[in-house]
């Protein structure tokens, strides 16, 4: 193919890193006590970040794009992101990138663990802009990190959809040849566009950064922002019938419980350790 | 004569036992340098000389056996503790030197609630002790980022500075008393008193002298009560840096001592605060501490100065508590930057200076607008303000550039040292200081003279009189 | 509320990999005990058995969780092939719940089979149960730092396991059943698969550190170069993988590849003994992921009691040595 369109979708979430204990128990304990809704933790107050596979699937892109123009071989660079603002300081930075469009799609909804109504908007955004031959989603996503969004979108365009991709080569014919993790092993394959690829644990997982004359150059162009009921997506409504929902958040203990272990000698708290603790666990193994 | 490695080698068997001298060839190459040539050791590529062995001393007695072994045999000695350096003083510029690592010395020595001081040997990671003094309802007060992994000999070596200085000070306020080993095997103790006029105040000699003149075996520190319950954020928006650093100097003129006192510039605020700063907004914070009558005065008479700024919008107090809780340096902290130098080429760097309050805004706007204008690549200039005084602030540039067409190893050439350069220049012309808190090492010992005009001459005839023979780190503080 | 009696399950085997062995153990464990069906519901299950070829067929046969199996023969990594038959099987009565092994592949048909039938896909779960019209499911979320009970509504519901399930103990022979259903070849679809050049690549090295199922681990309490020496005899000895933390490697009392933490290996064995080690914030991120950890130091006061499940506080060479010895002598 002479010319490739790739297009990446990515999401901007809390750094869910910066919570602590605290804040994920209020989280699970606040929706017990208003007695309405799963509860959430308070993330308002967090920075937000790229989802991690995110990240790769966008510089993977970008990688994509330089193996391709050393060919001689043209590629044109999308993003997009189903979010509210939060994902404007993300997609500017894509332009810089080079990423010629960079779209955001506001659902006015809160699609975290929604992935049937957000592999709905996508795709609908995608036969809006035209089906790309490429595209790139990271494999999974918090907070949800349901890992089927990419196949409920490759669902919906008809596309074949390979997931785990820990790196994408260009290959003759403008195929890929891609690697991803299946069966507890690696498999390498050629793959035709168009296509749907996830991004797992790439060998490239970290973004690229612009510098600040990149960014100086494109400080004039916009971003595309659309609603989705620009697209004739009610994200609202279609959140009434999404098939699975979220009830309610438990904290998972992770408390060791330092016990002591008592004897005289080592070799009495040797064996007290071994027959209270050790013995039935090191028969598991 | 100089002796060969092997000998070297043997001298400190001799000395210590095999067991403490370490030979390891990747060990001996990771140590040629410090974090100022990180990129040596992320991507593996040295050019720095070999040291011929790190030597572990068990104790003051055997410190003192290397340094005098090491002064008569004119070998080159690099003292350190958690080797957390950022300024290259830990860097072996000569062929054969030794490192004496003083990080199994790391004994508590003593806790004193009553006194309000502590007692510990140089190998004692600032982690451990605060986690013991918290213990009895104590804090050291001292909280750089490196808590996690800075030792407390190296804190003081380079009048480390801590994120709460605005109430507690630098190291240099908290050390009561200390011991040094010097070249000739001397063991000096300053006994711990809470002040004296007995002549100069000699303790400031070995606080900061970065391995160049002794070695620290043993410090004695402040303790203070500590009352997290009552820690107050405050925080605003604001548009420009001038008006943050006269707010700052508000605060400090009328006496309050916030622990944490900041202002941000856009570049700097938009790698923390970008989920409620716009992109050319600044951040100014506050944290004030204490018993509850003080934090609360504190954050009361902070707001009533801030309120005379409308210019500032206030942001609710989470965001600040928020950013602070998450703020230290962690072990996957460090992985996670090293990982990301690795795959993007994209280096974070830091400088800090200061200045009085006439001069600051001044060298922020001058050198950031030099830099941005004489450094290619750069990706991100930015700083900000997090260390006050009556008389001034430090300004703590911040600044990311992409490492393009050299190899790792070029890097402090082509970008970092051009920009110590600007900004040692253009803090130097305003009279301001060209090292805050990192200590000089190597990468700022070009500048000593300019740094020290003609008080350079009490540098140099300390370092004559405690160093005659030139073994301790060469290189550092004084240039070659 | 509509009395349900029966609940018609589908688990899916996909032996055209190399995982079979271990999806069946996740799906035989999960089936007896990680899906609670309330006393008056039976339990109709089948396994849906993919396999590549004949000659393999009795060996996978073995592995199937139920005693009635459907056998459906395909090209493998044809996901394309078993949506379409698992689809066509809904269509024709089907079951009400799809229950896959966790990984890529399990992902795909959950979300693609749930996507045509108008189903519920849920992936990773933990345990699920019946409740009124719906199915319960309880999965990790927000980045492993809480669990999230769902609740599956339209059926049939799709699920997927979560990787503990793979570790579980296999489950008793079934009796077989075994109907053939299907063979799907290339010609049945309109194009051949998405993917063509197949090849398997050699299976990672990971290092005996992050692979290790047992790990003992000296810190500087090890006192010396010999003491270090003398815990990683013992670890040999206790048949576990050996690691040092950072200062044992800089004081060269370890080879540097041993080191566990920042900048070494990280490792999430069922059981950690950690030898004198202070519990440096570094070096638990190295074993934070470890089932049990039982620490041996002199100080009792050292980070790590605060994040051990077991303490011993002595000299951590000489208590190793011993259990050691104690394990050697129970050994048959």
């Amino acid at each position: 193919m002479d010319h490739l369109r790739i297009v990446v979708g990515f999401k901007v979430t809390p750094d869910y890193e910066a919570l602590r204990a605290p804040d994920w128990a209020r989280a699970a304990g606040g929706a017990a006590e208003s007695g309405g809704g799963p509860g959430a933790p308070e993330t308002r107050y967090v920075r937000r970040v790229l989802g991690v596979f995110d990240e790769a699937a966008l510089e993977l892109a970008l990688r994509l794009r330089d193996a391709r123009a050393e060919a001689g071989l043209e590629t044109s660079l999308a993003a997009f992101s189903v979010a509210a603002r939060e994902a404007d300081p993300f997609l500017q930075t894509l332009q810089a990138l080079g990423f010629e469009r960079a779209a955001r799609v506001d659902p006015r909804a809160a699609l975290d663990f929604a992935p049937r109504v957000t592999a709905a908007v996508i795709a609908t955004y995608l036969r809006r802009i035209g089906s790309p031959d490429v595209l790139l989603l990271g494999s999974r996503c918090g907070p949800g990190e349901s890992g089927a969004v990419p196949f409920l979108v490759a669902d919906e365009l008809g596309l074949p959809c390979v997931t785990e991709v820990t790196d994408v080569q260009i290959a003759s014919r403008g195929r890929l040849r891609v690697t991803f993790a299946a069966g507890g092993g690696w498999i390498r394959a050629t793959i035709a566009p168009p296509c749907v690829l996830a991004v797992g644990n790439a060998v490239v997982s970290m973004l690229r950064v612009p510098t600040l004359k990149d960014r100086l150059a494109v400080r004039e162009r916009s971003l595309d922002v659309l609603s989705s009921g620009e697209l004739g997506v009610d994200a609202a409504a279609a959140l009434a019938g999404e098939p699975t929902v979220l009830a309610s958040l438990e904290t998972i203990d992770r408390e060791r419980a330092g016990t002591i272990v008592a004897g005289r000698t080592p070799e009495e708290k040797a064996r007290a350790l071994y027959e209270t603790q050790l013995r039935a666990r090191l028969e598991r193994l | 004569m100089s002796l060969s490695r092997e000998a070297i080698v043997e001298g400190l068997r001799r000395i210590v036992g095999p067991d403490a001298v370490v030979t390891d060839e990747k060990i001996l190459v990771e140590s040629s340098v410090d974090n100022f040539r990180k990129l040596q050791n992320i991507f593996d590529v040295h050019t720095a000389p070999v040291p011929a062995a790190v030597v572990l001393p068990a104790d003051t007695a055997q410190v003192a056996a290397i340094l005098t072994w090491a002064n008569e045999n004119g070998v080159n000695v690099i003292p350190r503790t958690g080797a957390t350096a950022t300024e290259g003083g830990l860097e072996s510029v000569v062929p054969d030197s030794v490192i004496v690592d003083g990080s199994m010395m790391n004994q508590i020595v003593s806790i004193d609630p009553y006194n309000m001081q502590a007692t510990c040997q140089c190998g004692v990671p600032l982690q451990a002790l605060e986690d013991r003094v918290r213990e009895h309802g104590l804090t050291t007060g001292h909280s750089p980022q490196s808590k996690p992994v800075a030792h407390m000999g190296g804190l003081v070596a380079t009048r480390s500075i801590g994120q709460f200085s605005t109430l507690y000070g630098g190291i240099e306020d908290m050390v009561v008393g200390l011991e040094a080993v010097f070249p000739g095997g001397e063991v000096a103790r300053i006994k711990n008193v809470p002040r004296r006029a007995a002549g100069p105040d000699i303790r400031h000699v070995v606080i900061g002298n970065e391995g160049a003149l002794c070695f620290i075996s043993e410090v004695t520190v402040k303790l203070f009560p500590y009352f997290p319950e009552n820690n107050t954020f405050l925080g605003w928006t604001l548009k420009d840096m001038a008006t943050g650093f006269a707010v700052l100097r508000d605060v400090m003129v009328n006496g309050y001592k916030p622990s944490v006192a900041r202002v941000y510039d856009p570049g700097d605020a938009g790698l923390h605060f970008s989920h409620f700063a716009a992109a050319d907004d600044c951040v100014l914070l506050f944290m004030a501490e204490g018993a509850a009558g003080i934090a609360k005065a504190t954050a009361d008479g902070i707001q009533a100065i801030v309120d005379k700024h409308p210019e500032c919008t206030q942001v609710p107090s989470e965001y600040i508590e928020t950013w602070f809780n998450d703020l230290c340096w962690d072990a996957s902290k460090i992985t996670a930057e090293d990982e990301r130098i690795r795959q993007t080429h994209n280096v974070n760097r830091t400088t800090e200076i200061s200045a009085d309050w006439s001069s600051i805004n001044d060298i922020y706007q001058a050198a950031k607008a030099r830099i941005i204008d004489e450094i290619p690549d750069i990706t991100m200039m930015g700083g900000h303000s997090s260390h006050s005084y009556i008389n001034g602030t430090n300004m703590y540039f911040n600044y990311f550039f992409n490492v393009v067409g050299v190899g790792p190893e070029e890097e402090t050439d082509k970008y970092y040292l051009p920009i110590i350069g600007i900004i040692c220049e253009e803090t130097l012309k305003r009279g301001g200081s060209i090292v805050h808190h990192h200590g000089m090492g190597k990468a700022r010992a070009p500048w000593v003279k300019d740094e020290y005009g003609s008080s350079y001459y009490i540098l140099e005839t300390l370092k004559r009189s405690f160093d005659p023979n030139g073994i301790m780190n060469k290189g550092t503080i004084i240039p070659l | 509320m509509s009395a349900r009696e029966t609940l018609r399950v589908a688990a899916v085997l996909d032996g055209t990999a190399a995982t079979a062995e271990r999806q069946a153990r996740a799906l035989g464990a999960f089936l007896r005990e990680g899906l609670r069906l309330g006393a008056d519901v039976k339990l109709v299950a089948a396994t849906h058995l993919f396999h590549a070829d004949q000659s393999g067929r009795e060996s996978l046969l073995e592995l199937a969780p139920t005693t009635d199996v459907r056998l459906i023969r395909t090209p493998a990594l044809r996901a394309d092939l078993m949506t379409a038959a698992l689809t066509a099987f809904e269509a024709g009565g089907g079951a009400e719940l799809f229950v896959f092994p966790g990984g890529p592949l399990g992902t795909e048909l959950a979300a693609r089979l749930a996507a045509r039938t108008g189903g519920s896909v849920m992936t990773d779960i933990l345990d699920a149960e019946l409740s009124g019209e719906g199915l319960a499911c309880r999965r990790r979320v927000y980045s492993n730092h809480l669990v999230g009970l769902f609740e599956l509504r339209s059926l049939p519901w799709c699920i997927t396991l979560d990787a503990g399930w793979s570790d579980a103990r296999p489950s008793a022979p079934n009796e077989h059943v075994v109907q053939t259903v299907a063979e799907l070849h290339e010609d049945d679809s309109s194009a051949s698969g998405p993917l063509k050049s197949v090849e398997v690549l050699d299976q990672p090295t990971t290092g005996d550190l992050e692979a290790a199922k047992l790990l003992v681990v000296a810190g500087r309490g090890a006192g010396s170069r010999d003491g270090v020496e003398r815990v990683a005899a013992a670890a040999a000895r206790l048949g576990a993988a050996f690691g040092a933390t950072r200062p044992v490697v800089m004081n060269a009392w370890a080879p540097p590849d041993r080191q566990i933490g920042v900048s070494g290996a990280r490792s999430a064995p069922a059981v950690c003994l950690t030898v004198g080690v202070s519990g440096a914030p570094a070096f638990l991120w190295g074993v934070e992921r470890a089932g049990f950890i039982a620490a041996v130091d002199t100080d009792e006061r050292a980070a790590i009691t605060g994040e051990a499940d077991a303490v011993v506080i002595d000299d951590g060479v000489a208590v190793i040595e011993a259990l050691a010895d104690i394990v050697a002598s129970e050994r048959p």
